[in-house]
């Protein structure tokens, strides 16, 4: 399958929980560092490129796109300029985006849609806060302010409706249940900024952080003094990990080394796959919750590889 | 001799006059004399004829001693009665005196000597005045010298600071410098990359620290974007895997300049109201959200929701086989039976065929049903089995499939502890999987 070729630098790439064929991709212009953005959504089509159905620009590059788990057609964006937009798929694109939600007072980095509860979602922003919103209200229903620099991001607790767990360039990772004033866990997890975390699907206490510091470490936050493993392995710093939605100990990491990895860290050598197809910054990975084994990367390469466990991503 | 020549003529005898001269004491000394002896004697015979003459002269003496003759008798308690007299008078005035003239006197004594102390405190005020008005005016002085101190200290301070700011200036000029140099020698360094691409991998290598001191560095700069999130603050060290135009935009930035490809873009909601439409699909559950139904309906879900999916499920139930994504690990699979390097990845391709909205009614490909009891394990196995069934073997494990599934799932549900877990036969039945995979565990890229 020929990788999907967006004008824009990539960032994030999402594979949709209800089309096993679709993606969506944040891309930004020059980098990211300044310029405007694009929301790609793509088809994957059964012997062929990759067909692209919908595209929206943005005035600020997108940093993240987060498909929600109510509507099929309802994808909401991270923005660079602080504001989350939501754009309806089913809508015509001069009706889109449908929502553009500006309380963020710096970039906002990640956007992460509550699959246990469905009507809500998180942003994180480099104005050391997270946001917690629903599709029907046009202002935050919470901010949760602790962190004591960026939030690059929040993830959702796979089980537990009201727990999210959230990275910070403070090197620390925090839980929290919306539930509650504050946060509830405080992990000083690296001894350098945290790019990412992730929760097990299978195991609702096992999150994985992955940082500056070049290692992915997973933690059981029953007991967060000692993390369960350590995987080193990436030559740079890890920009995202994810949990494998269909194997308990499998994660799946991308790194400014270009590289796209594999782990599964109840193994000894925990490595058990490395694609190095990106030739820049590999930015955005994601395994698809419909497929197993389905992984999909894109990068500062202005490529996006869809592709098997286990099959080569550049093969035609 | 004359009272007797005179008492003589009177007629009176001479025993007579005898006798009254007696009586009555007469001046004549002789007479005198004899007269105390007669009063000693106790005149009561004799002294009566000498009495009448010498009581006369008794009487003259009296008069001219009147003290010594009339104080025989009150002598000494006349003596008393006076002393009495002159020592309570004495006292009187002793007391009177030390009553009322010795307060007097002391007041006196003490007006003159309180004059005397107003007088010294007058003197002492005014003595003091003048060192009040002295030291106000030294207070002055020494708060003019102070002044004129700080003053002379901030102007000493503010030349310090336009040095500074000289020497700053100078080392940023310098540093601009450097960097110049710098730039201009990654892109060199680039552009010999470019002719070998076999160094850009040791390059990499070497330049495994910067990430850490630029993300440590970069914390406080976040007025530009560029600086302040790591992926920036790593770029700079990561010299080989930036494309040119990567530093241009910085450097652009940098100095202020604005890319030129960026457009106006007008990105707010048209109708910031506007409904978001239904959904069309229902959510679908998760594969972690183990239910007991689950495999019942994902199977449904698949045969219901193929209308998402018309065109493509039509033509991969038309070439009998699974979606593109798929059908490439089908082959491989089947090309490398024995190869333990792939089976992971084999297995991992078939599974998820079995969630694919694609699956037509049909039966799915060969390996599927291994491939559907597998994913349900907890730990990691190897598929070669799957690549060696056939359909009929599929068709004959259909209801075996479906059943095991389930219990797979209860085994998960319990927490994946299926290693132990009393999973039967299944575990049984795939131990030569395990096996297989242990002896060939990593896939290599």
């Amino acid at each position: 399958m020929p990788p999907f070729k967006t004008p824009f630098n990539g960032y994030a790439v999402k594979f949709s929980p209800f089309y096993e064929q679709r993606l969506a991709v944040a891309t930004s212009q020059n980098f990211g560092i300044l310029g405007n953005g694009r929301i790609h959504v793509i088809d994957l089509s059964p012997a062929g490129p990759i067909a692209e159905i919908a595209a929206y620009d943005t005035a600020d590059g997108v940093y993240d796109v987060s498909w929600s788990e109510s509507h099929d057609s309802l994808l909401v964006a991270a923005v660079a300029d602080g504001s989350v937009k939501l754009y309806d798929l089913s809508l015509p694109p001069t009706s889109n985006p449908v929502r553009s939600l500006s309380e963020h007072t710096r970039e906002t980095h990640s956007v992460d849609y509550n699959a246990v509860r469905r009507d809500s979602f998180l942003s994180s922003s480099w104005d050391d806060t997270i946001k917690l919103w629903t599709i029907d209200r046009p202002t935050s229903v919470r901010t949760f302010k602790e962190h004591a620099y960026c939030v690059y991001s929040a993830a959702w607790n796979p089980r537990h409706a009201d727990v999210f767990a959230s990275a910070s360039g403070d090197c620390t990772a925090r839980i929290w249940d919306v539930r509650e004033p504050g946060s509830t866990m405080i992990l000083p997890a690296h001894e350098f900024e945290i790019l990412s975390c992730d929760w097990n699907k299978y195991d609702d206490a096992v999150i994985a952080t992955s940082s500056v510091d070049k290692s992915i470490k997973v933690w059981d936050v029953r007991n967060y003094r000692v993390p369960v493993a350590v995987l080193n392995g990436h030559g740079y710093a890890v920009r995202k990990v994810k949990f494998s939605p269909h194997r308990a100990s499998v994660i799946a990491s991308c790194s400014y080394d270009m590289t796209v990895c594999l782990w599964d860290y109840m193994v000894e050598d925990s490595l058990i796959g490395r694609y190095d197809h990106h030739t820049e910054f590999a930015v955005g990975v994601d395994m698809s919750v419909l497929v197993e084994g389905l992984l999909a990367s894109t990068g500062w390469d202005e490529f996006v590889y869809v592709w098997q466990h286990g099959t080569d991503p550049k093969a035609p | 001799m004359y009272r007797r020549s005179f008492l003589e003529r009177k007629g009176l005898t001479k025993e007579e006059i005898d006798e009254a001269f007696r009586r009555v004491p007469d001046e004549s000394p002789s007479l005198s004399t004899t007269q105390p002896a007669v009063v000693n004697q106790g005149g009561q015979s004799q002294p009566t004829s000498n009495i009448q003459p010498q009581v006369p002269t008794q009487s003259l003496q009296p008069a001219t001693a009147p003290s010594s003759k009339f104080g025989t008798r009150f002598h000494w308690s006349h003596a008393l009665l006076a002393v009495g007299v002159l020592a309570i008078s004495g006292a009187g005035t002793a007391v009177v005196f030390k009553n009322a003239v010795v307060p007097r006197l002391k007041s006196w004594i003490r007006k003159v000597v309180h004059e005397d102390d107003e007088k010294e405190d007058l003197a002492n005020e005014t003595d003091r005045k003048p060192t009040l008005a002295e030291e106000a005016a030294a207070a002055a002085k020494a708060a003019a010298a102070a002044a004129s101190d700080v003053a002379r200290a901030s102007h000493e301070m503010l030349a310090s600071k336009t040095e500074e700011k000289k020497y700053f200036g100078e080392l940023l000029s310098l540093l601009d410098v450097q960097v110049q140099e710098m730039k201009s020698m990654s892109n060199s360094i680039r552009k010999l990359e470019g002719q070998s691409n076999s160094s850009g991998r040791e390059v990499q290598v070497t330049n495994s620290r910067p990430p850490y001191t630029n993300g440590r560095t970069d914390y406080d700069s976040r007025s530009v974007r560029s600086l302040s999130p790591p992926p920036a603050s790593v770029e700079p060290s990561a010299t080989p895997s930036h494309p040119k135009s990567y530093m241009e935009i910085m450097s652009m930035i940098q100095r202020g300049e604005r890319p030129p490809n960026i457009r106006e873009i007008n990105d707010l909601p048209p109708n910031p109201d506007q409904p978001v439409s239904n959904p069309r699909l229902a959510p679908k559950p998760k594969p972690w959200e183990a239910t007991q139904s689950q495999g019942g309906t994902i199977y449904e879900n698949n045969n219901g929701l193929q209308d998402n999916g018309a065109g493509p499920a039509s033509v991969y139930s038309a070439e009998g086989s699974a979606p593109w994504w798929q059908q490439k690990n089908v082959r491989i699979s089947e090309g490398e039976v024995e190869e333990n390097k792939t089976g992971y990845n084999g297995g991992t391709s078939e599974r998820p065929v079995q969630r694919s909205s694609w699956v037509p009614p049909q039966p799915p490909p060969v390996a599927m049903a291994e491939a559907a009891a597998a994913i349900r394990q907890p730990k990691k196995s190897m598929f070669e089995k799957e690549q060696q069934l056939t359909d009929e073997q599929f068709l004959a494990r259909s209801t075996e499939v479906s059943d095991e599934l389930q219990r797979i799932t209860k085994i998960s549900e319990s927490g994946g502890v299926a290693d132990g877990g009393g999973s039967g036969s299944l575990v049984g039945g795939n131990t030569s999987e395990i096996q297989r995979e242990e002896e060939g565990a990593y896939y290599e890229a």
